[in-house]
């Protein structure tokens, strides 16, 4: 992967490496290598241009943004004006956005040159990045392994080198999933800390967009770029503008980091012992590690699914075939075809109260079960999946899929953030540390991993 | 036969732009799609803008002059109604819980009163779709099925047209009525219609359902449960074939819900216009008229307002009776509305003064009337150019004296008993005095005249006799 | 670059005819529906709780009403509008199925 995000930025600031060396670069290495990773559907083919421009004005030293001349992939459930955002689907393969997601103007505001669209699990139904309509994403870091997803290209990019950041989305775990199996770093923001408008949804009020890097500082300069209050949106947080970059290396002395007897209950032995290392050095490095208690966690993941699929349901009919793209129930997968009609189901008149009221009781359970978990700790860490990634092709029932989602679908219910890094690796597959924070404590989240980062 | 009648009726509210976006909302002359965003077109992804708070306070008011209750200090949800049709570009339409309950007007009870999104422009022969009035804000108005017949029907609509114009909350082009009604006859079943665009199509519509079902009943058919369309041009209603659907209604998870708390309300009820039906009541009990009157009166808020302007200067009474009759005549015959009249109340007053006043006549009045309505000046001003300044009475005496002397002949008619000689007589002083002479002053002044002279020539010829 | 696939794709869905579709939806449905019923299990012993319908419990977003858009601002969507668009006629509209209720008449 070369220099860090840092090194990275200070080099092209410096001129010792133009932004147009460092897309052609990016390019190069797609090329050579996504054929068999898979990471990207669509390449920007105004890309080199548009690292030109700014290398033109790095030399009239004018002032540019903080990813000056940085090579972003973009997942393909954001729109970004002239490019294809297909979700991965055959409904939308010919849809060429015709605007930009708020994001996106926030990224080409910043500098940032979007090098293409991210694969990724078709409408993001999927834990694996198998759903693709253009085919399933390889792991980069344990090829012949699932990348996890449903940010699966994102990931899978962002490991190979293809890009030097990402953007991704997450409604159930679709970014810490894939960076925890791909060993990268990935954010979820707070529900409605980043704006919305352009992100087509899975399920509107669990969606969010967020970074995946291949350090934390990477992370944090792209969560600081695409955060902030959007006053064109409702559900966008009216929250002060943050930086988080500055303030990564301050150290977890005082922190006070909570676990839960229920990750182990959970997840897989050979994940938990990578876990219980990485806590063990957290605690070393001066935080106070404790435990709290999340009793109903494990119920957090059928309501996930009850209240996405409603919500799925609900966004896919305008894929209705009239004004862009192909009618969804006609092309789509198996597996988006089974959540629509899991939404169909949920949301009729007569079944409502019985599911989807329910699964919405539920979401407020685990507000305030992580509400008052976070009372007592600044922090709770613990792992992201419960398993390894499977073998690509694995024939998995969807029950066995959807429980990937186990620890971090409580995450979204709850409304809060939660930061992915590598602790280490099991039988050399990588595996994420989960850094579960408070509304809007990213900061914080941030500098747990940025701290661990550092004592590797 | 007995039959229960109720409507859905939607209007598009008066706002510049649109519910959950920046289109602007006038359509009219835009060539299709061009007043469209990624919001109101449903791209993928398009996240709508907060709601629009003047259609939001728009519902309130119109909900008060319908005589609702506003839900307060309860949260009213956004929900998304969820069919599948070509005007509807994203599956789905924003659609309130109600925002006003409980209401009445003219003896029918309002449900309930609520906000919604226009869906774009159908054209269903054509198969064409044009998204420009997609997302403007609606009030949708739900009556409780309490007419009873297509008159009952008419009446309703006509009496909430009213109120909307009055309201100034909704869009003043014509033709913005969308209106679904259901009708059931005695012993038969609920049926809907949809695709209304008038109250005349309204009632057409219900009459040739009631028609329809009758002639199905008598035959003793079974009148299934369905959703008809209208066809205007043949004034006829065909089965939609729809599916019975389930909205899947959810709470869109994209919009806030709204809460009205009571001090909003109030501030809207102190602002808000007075309906037609209740200014009605309050003109005739205020200003002594009789009902009929007050009726005609508040049938355009403009002319009301120039009504009440104008009764504060002068008799209540006279005004009323001018507005009734030759306002209304003069207004009718140039086609005109209120709201495009150009003199002020003051100009009318002044004019309608000098009427009580006698200084003109009232056909003197009518004719500065229709010059105020063409081009709108002082009425003193007027009547100087017209030249109506009126006769002293002993010029009248004369130009009558003159007119009997140069037409002996309509005199000796006259006398010979044809009365109608009496009108040439006085359309000849009329013509003499160029109108400015009161007629019936002129044939006062002639009668007598006439007899004086009658009796002058008696008493002579007594005399020769003699 | 993943594009591959495409002829095979369109030819199996050219061949796959509405019954396969059908087939398809109802297999779907039902595996859905079983899901569905396994959730509702899951959350059965629970306690009832008031619902989380929103990410945020926030009330009164709205915006002012003020001066729409301008026209310039809606030109260039309105051109890629347009060229997504499976069908448009020579003014811009959107060309769709004729209604159901106005065939044959």
């Amino acid at each position: 992967m070369g220099r860090g995000t840092l090194e990275k930025l200070k080099a092209i600031l410096q001129g010792e490496l133009s932004a147009t060396e460092n897309v052609q670069q990016a390019l190069n290495r797609i090329k050579e290598l996504d054929k068999k990773i898979k990471a990207f559907i669509e390449l920007n083919p105004n890309a080199l241009a548009e690292a030109e421009a700014i290398d033109r004005k790095l030399k009239r030293g004018e002032r540019v943004g903080k990813l000056a001349g940085l090579t972003i992939g973009i997942k393909s459930n954001i729109n970004v004006k002239g490019l294809r955002a297909t979700c991965a689907s055959r409904t939308l393969e010919n849809y060429v956005s015709p605007y930009d997601a708020e994001v996106i103007r926030r990224v080409r505001e910043a500098g940032g040159i979007i090098v293409g669209m991210n694969n990724m699990d078709e409408f993001a139904c999927g834990s694996s990045g198998e759903t693709s309509a253009f085919g399933p994403t390889e792991n980069p870091a344990v090829l012949g392994r699932i990348p996890g997803g449903s940010s699966s290209g994102s990931a899978a990019a962002i490991a190979a080198g293809m890009c030097d950041l990402c953007l991704g989305t997450d409604t159930g775990g679709a970014i810490r999933n894939p960076a925890s199996h791909c060993g990268v770093v990935g954010i979820r923001p707070t529900q409605g800390l980043v704006p919305a408008h352009g992100l087509i949804e899975l399920a509107v009020s669990f969606d969010q967009i967020g970074p995946l890097a291949p350090d934390v500082y990477g992370a944090a300069l792209m969560l600081e770029t695409i955060a902030g209050h959007n006053p064109n949106e409702c559900t966008s947080l009216d929250s002060p503008s943050a930086n988080y970059s500055d303030k990564l290396g301050i150290g977890i002395e005082n922190i006070r980091v909570g676990t839960s007897p229920k990750f182990s209950e959970l997840a897989d032995s050979a994940v938990m012992e990578v876990i219980d290392g990485a806590v063990e050095k957290l605690h070393d490095l001066g935080a106070e590690v404790v435990e709290v208690e999340l009793p109903n966690l494990e119920k957090s993941l059928s309501a996930y699914y009850v209240i996405m699929s409603a919500e799925f349901f609900s966004a896919t009919r305008k894929f209705d075939g009239r004004k862009y793209g192909r009618r969804i129930e006609e092309v789509c997968g198996d597996e988006v075809l089974r959540r629509i009609k899991c939404g169909d189901y949920i949301s009729r008149k007569d079944q409502h109260d019985r599911y989807y009221k329910r699964a919405l009781q539920v979401r407020t359970l685990m507000r305030r079960e992580f509400g008052e978990a976070l009372n007592k700790v600044d922090v709770i860490v613990g792992p992201t999946v419960p398993k390894l990634p499977h073998k690509l092709g694995t024939k998995l029932s969807p029950a066995e899929m959807y429980a990937y989602d186990y620890l971090t679908s409580p995450i979204s219910l709850a409304g809060i953030c939660a930061g992915v890094i590598k602790a280490g690796e099991a039988s050399g597959i990588p595996v994420g540390l989960q850094v579960q924070g408070k509304v809007l404590g990213e900061g914080t989240v941030l500098r747990v991993m940025r701290a661990l980062e550092a004592a590797k | 036969m007995k039959m229960k009648i109720g409507f859905e009726v939607h209007e598009q509210l008066a706002t510049k732009r649109k519910l959950c976006c920046d289109c602007p909302t006038d359509y009219r002359e835009a060539p299709p799609n061009t007043n469209v965003c990624p919001i109101c077109t449903a791209m993928p992804g398009a996240k709508p803008m907060p709601p629009n708070v003047r259609a939001v306070d728009a519902v309130i008011e119109l909900a008060l002059m319908l005589g609702c209750d506003v839900v307060v200090d309860k949260p009213i949800y956004i929900q998304r109604k969820h069919y599948d049709y070509p005007d509807l570009p994203a599956g789905y339409q924003h659609s309130s819980t109600p925002i006003g309950i409980n209401g009445e007007l003219v003896g029918v009870r309002i449900r309930e009163v609520h906000l919604e999104e226009d869906p774009g422009a159908y054209d269903p022969v054509a198969g064409t779709v044009d998204f420009n009035r997609c997302g403007i804000p609606l009030v949708e108005i739900v009556t409780e099925p309490d007419m009873h017949s297509p008159e009952e029907a008419r009446r309703f609509l006509r009496q909430l047209m009213l109120v909307l114009d009055y309201s100034g909350k909704v869009r003043p082009e014509p033709g913005t009525l969308r209106a679904d009604t259901n009708i059931s006859l005695e012993g038969g079943t609920r049926v809907e219609i949809k695709n209304i665009n008038s109250t005349k199509g309204a009632y057409r519509a219900v009459k040739f359902e009631v028609m329809r079902q009758k002639a199905l009943i008598e035959r003793g058919a079974v009148i299934p449960y369905e959703t008809r369309a209208y066809l205007e041009s043949q004034m006829i209603t065909v089965p939609m074939r729809m599916k019975v659907v389930d909205f899947h209604v959810i709470l869109d998870p994209d919009i806030f819900p709204i809460v009205i708390d009571r001090a909003r309300v109030e501030t809207i009820r102190k602002r808000m216009v007075e309906a037609p039906h209740q200014r009605e009541q309050r003109l005739a009990k205020q200003y002594q008229i009789s009902q009929a009157v007050a009726g005609v009166i508040v049938s355009e808020r403009e002319l009301a307002n120039l009504f009440e302007a104008v009764a504060k200067e002068v008799d209540p009474k006279l005004v009323a009776t001018w507005f009734q009759t030759n306002l209304k005549k003069v207004l009718n015959y140039m086609k005109l509305r209120a709201t495009e009249v150009k003199f002020t109340h003051k100009q009318l007053a002044g004019l309608l003064r000098m009427v009580k006043a006698k200084r003109i006549t009232p056909e003197q009045g009518e004719l500065v009337l229709r010059k105020l309505v063409k081009q709108p000046a002082e009425p003193e001003e007027l009547i100087r150019k017209l030249g109506l300044e009126r006769l002293e009475k002993a010029d009248l005496r004369a130009a009558v004296v003159r007119t009997i002397e140069e037409n002996p002949k309509a005199v000796m008619d006259y006398r010979a008993g044809r009365k109608e000689a009496l009108n040439f007589l006085a359309g000849k002083v009329m013509k003499f005095t160029r109108g400015r002479a009161d007629p019936r002053e002129i044939l006062k002044f002639l009668r007598a005249k006439l007899k004086e002279k009658k009796k002058r020539r008696v008493s002579r010829r007594t005399k020769r006799s003699k | 670059m993943s594009n591959f696939g495409h002829q095979t794709f369109h030819r199996a869905v050219e061949i796959s005819s509405g019954v396969w579709m059908a087939e398809r939806e109802k297999e779907v449905g039902r595996s859905a529906e079983e899901i569905v019923e396994s959730f509702a299990r899951a959350a059965e012993e629970l306690p009832k709780l008031k619902e989380t319908y929103y990410s945020q419990e926030t009330y009164n977003v709205s915006r002012p009403d003020g001066e729409p858009s301008r026209e310039e601002e809606r030109t260039e969507f309105r051109k890629r509008f347009i060229s997504i668009m499976p069908g448009a006629d020579e003014q811009g509209n959107l060309r769709v199925e004729v209604a159901k209720w106005v065939e044959g008449r």
